[in-house]
């Protein structure tokens, strides 16, 4: 782990950061975006897990290379939490990559309606200074 | 072998925005009918008294505060917390104690007060019952996760929204005959199915309210029963189901698989299917909640909920009704005393005691409380029988 910079995931400031977790940011701010793989059965979790939640073994982060994913579920959230209620309206996305694992984050680029099944690309940003995520685009 | 376990007794409060009550009123009104038929604070050994979110009222160690406040202060309390199973989860509990002879006879009292902040805040305590680290941060709201639930059955089953709105139509046509309900008044469809969004495909009338209120039980072991009542209320079946915590996480977004399994062993315990059960009270939190739990429940087969929707067979004569009491949608959902609030309007329709007979289900000898927690992450699935 490099020395610790500020950074959040997604649009709001969690302060539960952990050196895992951290490895996992400061590699998204190079828009590499982690797995991580159990080091004794070798299941993949995405996000990634620091803990196997079959054995509880370690697992290691590794770069997930697919890029391009289908569109398994959306909301499109009008009424939103506090936090996030000066962003609304916003579209939630549930996509699955081929292999089948799957990642949730916002569509920021919809000029349509969403469609299940829609081609989606990953891609990344950053929303400030601090906080950075991966994302969705149509 | 456990003792056999009923319900005894039940009082409700008023359900709506309750600014003239906090929680410590709301318990007063859920337990003061129960005072009156006698079973006053020496006959109770022991008492679950619980809600959901403490965030709400910033009040900590709330079930003393409760307890203390109607009367129960010297009794042995705790609270127990599942999300919004949080009531049942109580009556789970409770009725482990008895069942195993630790008490005879329990009260359980679950209660929320939620209109003390606002809307959007509300929606932002409830967000936090997300994965803090991966779903919050992207503003998916407890209303988000049901939407993506409804995106996807859409899609699967190529359902359109109406058959939701029928659903919401149900619900208030209830409702409006439900003196206890939050919102008690009709709804046409097409002011259901045309309300502005919330999150969509789920608009407003999609969605249960944000209620104050609570409600009591009383139960009782089989040699105490006769002491309360001569019309008991056995728990038949018990059956408890988790699911993953992150929603991207399950193979399915059809279906709520800790319900499937909380129904199946349920049935199992209680030794019937879901052909015997002559009403249910289900989480309708959501119009889509509503749907996906006659399947889960097995009322209809996957994707074929909707039948029973379109032939109104969940009206208070049809086949299987359901939540003819206005349920999370009309009557409201006060998140830690619902499934109370479940309990107890089962036991009002087994006594033919419904406030209206336009609501009044003909016959009941079982019924079954199907109570969800967040999205599925917990689930209890209770059956009760008439015992008279």
């Amino acid at each position: 782990m490099s020395e610790e910079k500020e950074l959040y995931l997604g649009y709001t400031t969690d302060k539960a950061i952990t050196p895992f977790f951290q490895d996992f940011l400061e590699a998204l701010e190079q828009e590499k975006l982690m797995k991580s793989k159990c080091t004794k059965c070798g299941t993949e979790y995405l996000p990634p897990r620091e803990y196997c939640q079959k054995d509880l073994s370690k697992c290691e982060l590794e770069e997930h290379t697919e890029k391009e994913a289908k569109l398994y579920s959306y909301v499109i959230v009008d009424f939103a939490p506090e936090t996030l209620s000066s962003k609304a309206p916003y579209v939630v996305a549930i996509g699955e990559f081929p292999s089948g694992l799957r990642l949730t984050a916002h569509i920021t680029n919809l000029m349509s309606m969403p469609e299940v099944g829609m081609n989606l690309k990953l891609a990344f940003d950053k929303i400030d200074a601090k906080k950075i995520t991966y994302k969705w685009l149509v | 072998m456990a003792r056999k376990v009923a319900v005894v007794a039940g009082g409700h409060s008023k359900f709506g925005k309750r600014y003239d009550a906090t929680m410590r009123e709301l318990s007063a009104e859920a337990y003061k009918p129960i005072y009156d038929e006698g079973i006053t604070q020496d006959k109770i050994d022991a008492t679950v008294l619980s809600y959901a979110a403490s965030q709400f009222t910033g009040q900590g160690a709330g079930s003393a505060l409760i307890a203390d406040y109607i009367g129960l202060y010297d009794k042995p309390h705790l609270r127990v917390e599942s999300a919004c199973t949080t009531g049942t989860a109580s009556l789970r509990a409770a009725w482990g104690m008895v069942a195993a002879g630790l008490y005879d006879v329990m009260l359980v009292l679950g209660v929320e007060q939620m209109n003390r902040v606002s809307s959007a805040t509300a929606t932002e305590y409830m967000s936090q019952a997300g994965d803090m680290r991966w779903e919050y941060p992207y503003g998916i709201s407890f209303p988000a996760f049901y939407a993506l639930m409804a995106s996807r059955y859409m899609h699967e089953y190529d359902m359109p929204h109406d058959v939701l709105a029928k659903i919401a139509v149900k619900s208030h046509h209830y409702g409006a005959q439900n003196p206890k309900a939050h919102l008690p008044r009709e709804v046409s469809f097409e002011e259901a199915n045309n309300a502005i969004p919330i999150c969509r495909p789920l608009n407003l009338y999609d969605c249960s309210l944000i209620t104050d209120g609570a409600a009591a039980v009383v139960i009782a072991a089989e040699d105490r029963v006769n002491e309360f009542t001569d019309r008991p209320m056995w728990i038949k079946g018990i059956g408890a189901g988790a699911s993953s915590m992150k929603i991207q996480d399950r193979e399915s977004l059809t279906s709520i698989p800790g319900a499937k399994h909380a129904a199946k062993a349920a049935y199992e315990m209680a030794g019937v299917g879901p052909d015997d059960i002559d009403m249910a009270q289900v989480h309708d939190c959501f119009t889509i909640a509503e749907l996906i739990a006659y399947e889960d429940l097995g009322f209809a087969e996957p994707g074929k909920g909707r039948e029973i929707v379109e032939n109104k067979e969940n009206y208070h004569t049809g086949r299987i009704p359901v939540n003819c009491d206005g349920g999370l949608k009309s009557k409201g959902h006060p998140l830690g005393a619902t499934g109370v609030s479940m309990t107890y309007e089962i036991m009002k329709q087994m006594r033919g005691e419904a406030e209206n007979q336009s609501r009044q289900i003909e016959d009941v000898k079982l019924g079954l409380a199907h109570n969800v927690g967040q999205s599925g992450q917990f689930v209890n699935v209770f059956i009760f029988e008439r015992g008279w």
